[in-house]
């Protein structure tokens, strides 16, 4: 049976959650989620991103939180696994960047890793006079949720 | 081929803040100035919507960076290469230089900075921090044995301090500065800054409340020293200081001065000096960017001053360019000077040859020749020192190119016991100015200690570091983003900039050897670090000890060879030290022309229309970041040759 695109693209953000420890929202809030999913289908092999969204689905379907995450830890995160592009998605998401090159300006200042930090990309989402001398805002929401 | 054209009174070279003040301040004066830049045309252009177009292009360009290095939003020249720092690497042995990047680096050790070769210089990466001078830093042979004494006092330097921090924007609290050698009396009676001091960061709030006792002491070498902590006086903009009177630096015939004005301005629309009703006398306003002056009144806290600011709240050397008479100021960029001509009879130059090129990338160019009544070269103190060795010129004294010096920076980094947020706010807010000034002098090398605002980004890349081995090591989803939010927030990086002693075995030579795609000379640097560093180097480890013990810090700190390649052992332990982008020493002032190459007005002792501007000219470098000391002597040039071309 032959995916749709659009199934694939769903996968891809389902997985991401679990992958970058960031809800859905926070993750389509970045605006990347189509030029993240086109860039690892550019670079990758495609029989082996096919093996990779088949496993991504079924360990989707596990269930509880738990099981997911320990299902990641087995069959995504080794290096052997899809020849590491697990790992590759992560670092996407958190800086920006695929195989060490800035996929382009919107991805730099997108990195999660700002949010993560609490903090905002250098040089772009600047906060305002004087913010850096007050505790960072936190936003009433929860934090965690997937 | 030589310029069918009028003899200027003043040929400058360089648009960096050197050769903007002396433009700017000639031209306001009357005076006919060629300024001859060896960047791209486009970065110069006071056009608005071009000037625009061209920063973001710049801004566009760091986003897309791999590595945000101090030059990577701007182009990088084949025809008038930048040295950049991510070209550093270390030397195999003698006789075998790294010629990786622009500058042929033949050790032992690599120079550990990086300069930017463009339209306004390196004010477009520089951090802004703007301490001047201490006293004691003018006297550094008599007081303490070391190096040279200045042939000026920090006294006689000090009305052009207060014009280069009224050029520059400078926000801060006279009223905060202390430390070893620093006092209210270093400042005018009820002298202010133009602006309030900028916000000290949240972190250096967490930092400085470790240190809640009424005296905080550090020892070092067995002596006891105040550990104080001080607002960072800095050239990015902040509220308008309502006490501060000056508005702007006017030169006066009759008295044949460079003046700070209260109630008289140089309006750029009559190209007049007219006085200011005071009754419509305003606050100081703050200087915005180049493309639109409500534009950057605030710094609004992008974190990245080095490399870029994206608003222009951060000083660059364009803001001075601009306020020149356009009208006697002519620019020719992609202008890169090759030689000094100097008239075999007089000594005196007698013209600059320059190369232009069309097209960066090719190694084409066409030759010619500018003549003016008097020339500055402000090209930067390693361009400066590699163009009068290229033309035989200002070298009686056999020190032009030596005593190259630089801050070498021990950094230290752990992790606070709370979280603190860096990588927010201005690079450094407050510094700690214990180590400044003392008798240690005499054995080793003063420092000024920032606190810095951006985590362990300088020595290990983070935060992209941290992600890179979380990940690597197998950390994915929640347990990921709680580890970076647990890691990063808490960084804490200490500089201990150490002041480079003069050795003039530290030196830029030039071979025909290593020549750029134009022919002209690469700067060749001889570079090492002496005992007198190392030294400091020991000391500072030991006082961050202390810091990061009193502070409940834990010590990430690992020196290593592989981390970066000036890496020096001392007593048994290996030292990292990082260059500060401080280039300083290459052309000294002095008392006289058998040891130094300009006099105190950095006019060259061999060549009567021939001055210096710029880092160079500084006999020793203080603990102080140098923009403030070197646009101070700027002005104080710009003075000395306005008085001569009235004669």
């Amino acid at each position: 049976m032959k995916k749709s695109k659009v199934d694939d693209l769903q996968i891809f953000l389902e997985i991401s959650v679990y992958l970058t420890g960031f809800n859905k929202n926070e993750l389509l809030g970045t605006g990347m989620l189509d030029t993240y999913y086109n860039t690892v289908a550019a670079n990758s092999n495609p029989e082996i991103l096919d093996f990779f969204y088949v496993e991504a689905r079924r360990i989707l379907s596990c269930g509880n939180e738990d099981e997911i995450n320990k299902e990641i830890k087995l069959n995504l995160i080794p290096d052997s696994a899809y020849r590491g592009l697990a790992k590759n998605i992560i670092t996407m998401w958190y800086m920006g960047n695929w195989g060490g090159q800035v996929i382009n300006a919107e991805s730099y200042i997108q990195g999660l890793v700002w949010d993560a930090a609490e903090t905002h990309p250098p040089g772009a989402k600047q906060p305002g006079y004087g913010s850096w001398s007050e505790r960072p805002i936190h936003i009433n929401c929860k934090k965690h949720s997937s | 081929m030589k310029d069918r054209e009028k003899e200027y009174d003043v040929v400058i070279l360089g648009s960096g803040i050197g050769g903007a003040i002396m433009a700017k301040t000639l031209t306001q004066a009357g005076k006919s100035v060629l300024l001859l830049e060896a960047g791209l045309e486009a970065g110069i252009s006071m056009d608005k919507t071009d000037a625009f177009g061209n920063y973001m292009s710049y801004l566009d360009r760091f986003y897309k960076a791999p590595a945000k290095a101090p030059n990577s939003p701007y182009p990088n020249l084949k025809d008038a290469p930048s040295i950049d720092v991510l070209d550093i690497q270390a030397i195999e042995g003698c006789n075998k230089p790294s010629t990786k990047g622009y500058l042929v680096q033949a050790g032992p050790l690599p120079f550990g900075s990086d300069c930017l070769r463009g339209p306004g210089g390196t004010t477009m990466h520089w951090l802004g921090s703007t301490p001047r001078m201490l006293p004691n830093d003018f006297q550094m042979k008599t007081r303490y044995g070391q190096g040279v004494d200045w042939p000026i006092t920090y006294k006689d330097l000090m009305p052009y301090y207060e014009m280069a921090e009224l050029e520059i924007g400078v926000s801060g609290s006279v009223a905060e500065q202390k430390g070893p050698d620093v006092s209210k009396n270093n400042y005018g009676v009820g002298y202010n800054f133009p602006m309030k001091k900028i916000p000290q960061s949240y972190l250096d709030a967490n930092v400085m409340g470790h240190f809640n006792r009424p005296v905080n002491k550090v020892n070092m070498n067995g002596k006891e020293y105040e550990l104080m902590f001080v607002s960072t006086p800095q050239g990015r903009n902040s509220i308008p200081n309502p006490d501060y009177p000056f508005r702007d630096i006017t030169w006066e015939p009759a008295e044949e001065k460079l003046k700070l004005q209260t109630n008289k301005y140089w309006n750029s629309e009559t190209k007049k000096v007219e006085k200011i009703d005071a009754a419509e006398k305003e606050n100081y306003v703050p200087v915005g960017a180049i493309w639109n002056q409500n534009e950057g009144h605030r710094c609004e806290g992008n974190a990245s001053c080095v490399p870029i600011c994206p608003v222009q709240a951060k000083y660059n050397a364009l803001k001075t360019l601009r306020r020149a008479d356009q009208e006697k100021l002519e620019i020719r960029t992609q202008s890169v000077a090759s030689k000094v001509l100097i008239d075999e009879k007089t000594k005196e130059v007698s013209g600059i040859e320059y190369k232009r090129y069309d097209n960066d990338d090719l190694p084409t160019f066409e030759t010619h020749v500018t003549k003016g009544r008097i020339y500055v070269l402000a090209a930067s103190a390693i361009e400066n020192a590699k163009i009068l060795l290229a033309s035989d010129a200002a070298n009686s004294s056999d020190q032009v190119g030596r005593n190259l010096m630089d801050h070498l920076c021990l950094l230290t980094w752990g992790l606070l016991p709370e979280k603190a947020y860096p990588f927010r706010g201005p690079g450094s807010t407050t510094n700690i100015p214990t180590l400044r000034d003392g008798e240690f002098r005499k054995e080793h090398a003063a420092c000024i200690i920032p606190l810095d605002n951006w985590g362990w980004g300088w020595p290990v890349f983070s935060p992209g570091s941290d992600v890179a081995s979380a990940v690597s090591g197998g950390m994915f989803g929640k347990e990921l983003r709680d580890h970076i939010n647990g890691i990063v927030t808490r960084q804490l990086l200490l500089h201990f900039e150490c002041e480079q002693a003069p050795e003039p075995s530290n030196r830029v030579t030039i071979d025909p050897e290593y020549l750029d795609p134009i022919g002209n000379y690469r700067p060749v640097i001889h570079y090492d670090a002496s005992d007198y560093m190392k030294k400091a180097f020991e000391a500072s480890k030991k006082v961050s000890d202390q810091i990061f013990a009193d502070a409940g810090v834990e010590d990430h700190t690992a020196y290593s060879a592989d981390l970066d390649p000036d890496y020096v052992e001392y007593n048994g332990k290996g030292y990292n030290f990082w260059g500060a982008g401080h280039i300083v020493g290459t052309h000294r002032m002095g008392n006289s022309k058998e040891n130094s190459v300009v006099d105190s007005d950095s006019k060259t002792w061999d060549h009567d229309n021939l001055y210096l501007v710029g880092c160079g000219n500084m006999p020793t470098l203080g603990t102080s970041n140098p923009t403030l000391t070197m646009s101070a002597l700027a002005f104080k040039t710009a003075e000395a040759i306005l008085k001569r071309l009235k004669k």
